[in-house]
């Protein structure tokens, strides 16, 4: 008799999730939970809570790394897939292991963008989405009084609430990129720059990024049109980009994630994507968009395992913080809730 | 005492080459990447480009410009090898290092006394016109242009394609004997028919020079402009005015060709407009990257529907698409999603959706569609002595498609005037040495171009070249990188002591214990039955398809039956007994 062999990649909201519903969906399947992070699932978006110290390090925990074994899920750590064959059904690990599966939920998150015009200052700059981003972060935030904040991303808001909780003083440079699916407009701009600067953060109003030198240790100048700003560290925030490029030749749709109908299937039958790598068209936006949100990505984790064992549940595109901007009903608010 | 080479045209062979040297596959011009890879290796930069030029003739326009098929099957590239070789830009560090003068050429031959006139010198007519010169004929080159390099010089911006490069190794063609007549428009100012007479053959490879339209409201409105003449005004030094914010329409190089462009024509806001994916483009990803390092941006997953303005064109309305429903198909098609109608603002739209031949004119009737139905594997029109190839043949191709379409028109012609082949490809077989290649080398990181930097220095010098080359230590860390694979690796099964040393020290699955081995009708190997029962094993073979040539079975053979052959696609004189 053939077992059904569910694997789900990534370990984030989405992926832990879905693999807790097909646990609870599909009792005599074997489930693998492939994440290439060496650690049980966390909740990224409490991080910069605790870069300020508001929490401690266990609450980032959805559970210890023993529940997978109890529930009944093979949970394959610190591995990372490297291609993907959706047709013969395998994928290969970087360790040259192939699975063979019957149903797959990619739930791959994203990696921190940077937009390829400023590519030559990455080294310049901190991200933040994993747990060791996080320990750079809270390191270095504890040395520097002062900090650039690029983009305009969910996590920069969330960043700058801890960052002035611990005092520093914040600069912030509002860019076009970090808005996507959005398209930019000055009143959005207006908007944003106003409740920052209601918190006291100081907003540049160009968005011209002429240079960065680094004076000495968390120290750079940095010129934004004809300003010249002194900080002691710069975070870039321009949203994440979904961590699909090993899936190039797969023959998933690829654009800026996996594209998917409103199931969330990739076109393949049994093959899924979910959380901020799936990519979906919504009609309130007349555009794609990836989900940006911890509770969406619950959702969205939850709704790809209902799908992949015979469901045909509709991903919502509206979710708990729906508002309207420029007419479009839309739950990517993150700045109103700043 | 040298070693043995054995020259070999049995499909067998040839199907070998396919199967086991990806890159020279893909070529359509077959150039020996391995051996022009390993030649730079080693130093010898003139060999380097002669091999190059003996394919593609214009290693130093190719090492810039070339799409890069070969890349895409290079074996580094598959999924647990990393990154394929930086094929293209050791090419261009052939160009760039070797020493400057005509590389060495083949003849010509005495004269044939026949007559070809070939038109068009873009990149299939200079092909054309070098293999004909070479091989005898008189050739006579007409071009409509001021100058030869067609789609080249006209359609290439010259921050991608310096001029002087392209001007050195069409120098280099015409050198070969052909005679290049500028200013002449065939079909006005000479006749078609007049040719046909003065000429024992004409070879039309007039490029494509019209540009598609997208047949939208508004396409007429000022400030739209075709792709390629856009891309042609550029390069003759009198663009158009474009404003601050441009959309580009198109995907393929001369939109990217576009939008970088008007950033240095002035526009500060450039977006190309996708039907379909990024994904999907046919451009290559360093294209990709240095397009969006200066600042252009891409947007997916639209259709444009309208071309909005009253004076000029103001804005274009575009809906959002979705693949058609062939699920799991690929690249497929796309369709509109209804009622998802956007808006964005435009002071200029360029349409790069592509281009088509001119139509060709004759003296008697209008049948110049129905004259360019052409059989594209003997080049040969309705019309007797008639031939046509390049883009005029195809529609828009790649140059080194072009270039390749040209030398074969060039050999099918001749074979026609003179009933015999002159050149033939053979696969040239040569006993070898373990390279000294090492295991280590698979891990040296892809070298990439180095380009201009900060990105603004490049729109201060339009013409500038961004891309600024290999140093000769990078070209060398790069071409370590290749798997040579046009080293055979053979198992002497009647030597074979089965130790299965090598089975234990190969890198991926390539020395297999095998039951059957299966053929195709021409006596190829095109699969092997493994087994685990050692009682069914027949034999122990190396599958060349999955060796990485890292020579490690041969170093641990004890008693040395793995052998070395360099096995090489070529092409040679034709050896007679094969007329036509």
């Amino acid at each position: 008799m053939s077992e059904e062999h569910f694997i789900v990649i990534g370990n984030g909201p989405a992926g832990h999730h879905a693999a807790v519903t097909l646990r609870l969906e599909a009792p005599g399947a074997r489930i693998t939970l492939v994440s290439k992070e060496p650690r049980g699932c966390y909740r990224p978006h409490l991080l910069p809570k605790w870069i300020s110290g508001n929490i401690q390090e266990e609450a980032l925990y959805v559970c210890p790394v023993e529940d997978y074994r109890k529930m009944g899920i093979k949970f394959r750590s610190g591995q990372k897939v490297v291609a993907l064959n959706p047709v013969q059904r395998e994928l290969v690990l970087d360790h040259k292991e192939m699975l063979r599966f019957s149903g797959l939920i990619l739930a791959l998150g994203g990696k921190p963008r940077i937009p390829e015009p400023l590519r030559i200052f990455k080294d310049l700059m901190f991200t933040l989405k994993t747990l060791e981003q996080a320990r750079v972060w809270r390191e270095e935030v504890s040395h520097v009084d002062s900090v650039l904040m690029m983009g305009g991303d969910l996590t920069s808001l969330a960043v700058t609430k801890a960052l002035l909780s611990l005092g520093k003083k914040v600069v912030f440079m509002v860019t076009e990129e970090a808005f996507w699916p959005l398209r930019w407009s000055l009143s959005l701009f207006e908007e944003m720059s106003h409740r920052l600067r209601q918190k006291g953060v100081a907003v540049l109003v160009d968005q011209r990024l002429k240079g960065i030198s680094r004076k000495g240790n968390r120290d750079y100048e940095v010129q934004v049109g004809c300003e010249t700003v002194r900080v002691g560290m710069i975070g870039a925030f321009f949203g994440l980009r979904p961590d699909v490029r090993f899936l190039a030749g797969s023959g998933l749709r690829l654009d800026r994630g996996i594209l998917v109908d409103e199931y969330l299937n990739t076109g393949f039958k049994g093959v899924y994507a979910t959380g901020d790598c799936a990519q979906i068209y919504h009609p309130g936006l007349r555009d794609y968009w990836v989900s940006v949100g911890h509770d969406n990505a619950l959702e969205l984790g939850r709704t790809a395992a209902l799908n992949l064992v015979g469901n045909t549940v509709k991903a919502e595109g509206a979710g708990k913080c729906v508002f309207e901007v420029q007419g479009i009903r839309m739950n990517t608010s993150w700045w109103t809730e700043f | 005492m040298a070693n043995q080479v054995v020259y070999s045209s049995s499909p067998e062979d040839f199907y070998y080459m396919d199967v086991n040297v990806p890159c020279q596959a893909a070529c359509p011009a077959a150039t020996n990447i391995p051996a022009y890879i390993r030649a730079l290796f080693e130093g010898r930069y003139d060999d380097s480009y002669s091999i190059n030029h003996m394919a593609n003739l214009l290693p130093g326009v190719l090492g810039r410009i070339c799409s890069r098929p070969c890349e895409d099957k290079c074996r580094h590239g598959e999924p647990e090898l990393g990154r394929s070789v930086n094929i293209c830009h050791i090419k261009r560090a052939a160009a760039d290092l070797r020493r400057k003068g005509a590389p060495p050429e083949p003849g010509p031959l005495a004269s044939l006394g026949k007559k070809v006139a070939v038109v068009g010198a873009g990149p299939a007519g200079l092909a054309a016109a070098h293999d004909l010169a070479t091989l005898g004929v008189g050739v006579t080159l007409y071009e409509a242009f001021e100058k030869g390099g067609g789609m080249l010089r006209y359609g290439i911006p010259e921050f991608r394609l310096p001029r002087e490069i392209l001007e050195e190794e069409i120098d280099h063609i015409v050198s070969t004997g052909a005679v290049l007549k500028t200013g002449v428009r065939v079909g006005i100012d000479v006749a078609v028919e007049d040719l046909l007479k003065e000429h024992d053959a004409v070879l039309l490879a007039a490029g494509c020079y019209r540009s598609l339209r997208l047949g939208l409201p508004g396409e007429d409105l000022p400030g739209v402009y075709p792709g390629l003449e856009f891309m042609m005004q550029v390069c003759a030094e009198k663009p158009p005015k474009v404003g601050k914010r441009v959309l580009v329409i198109g995907a393929g190089f001369t939109a990217f060709d576009c939008a970088r462009s008007a950033l240095r024509l002035g526009a500060g806001d450039v977006t190309i407009c996708l039907r379909r994916t990024e994904e999907d483009l046919a451009v290559t990803k360093d294209e990709v990257i240095e397009t969006k390092t200066e600042g252009v941006k891409i947007a997916s997953l639209m259709l444009s529907r309208r071309i909005l303005g009253k004076e000029r064109v103001e804005r274009v309305e575009f809906v959002r698409t979705r693949a058609a429903e062939e699920k799991g198909k690929g690249k497929g098609e796309v369709v509109a999603i209804e009622g998802s109608e956007f808006v964005l603002p435009a002071h200029a739209v360029i349409v790069a959706t592509g281009q088509r031949p001119e139509p060709l004119r004759l003296e008697f009737g209008d049948k110049g569609e129905e004259v360019l139905k052409s059989d594209p594997d003997s080049f040969r029109s309705l019309m007797k002595g008639l031939y046509v190839a390049g883009d005029y043949l195809t529609g828009p191709s790649t140059v080194i498609q072009a270039i390749g379409m040209g030398r074969r028109a060039a050999e099918k012609i001749i074979r026609d005037l003179t009933g015999r082949p002159f050149r033939e490809k053979a696969v040239r077989m040569e006993e070898a040495e373990i390279t000294g290649r090492k295991r280590a080398w698979d891990y040296v990181p892809r070298q990439e171009m180095p380009t201009v930097r900060p990105v603004q220095d490049r729109f201060r010098t339009p013409r500038i070249e961004v891309e600024t080359g290999f140093s000769p230590e990078q070209a060398q860390e790069e071409s370590k990188r290749c798997y040579l694979c046009h080293l055979h690796y053979e198992i002497d099964i009647s030597r074979c002591i089965y130790c299965r040393y090598c089975i234990d020290v190969a890198p991926r699955d390539c020395i297999k214990l095998v039951k059957e081995v299966k053929t195709n009708e021409a006596g190829a190997i095109t699969g092997l039955t493994e087994t685990t029962d050692w009682a069914e094993v027949n034999a122990i073979m190396i599958d060349n398809s999955r060796c990485i040539r890292c020579g490690e079975c041969m170093r641990v053979c004890p008693v040395n039956c793995i052998s070395v052959t360099r096995v090489e696609l070529t092409e040679r004189m034709a050896q007679g007994g094969d007329h036509v």
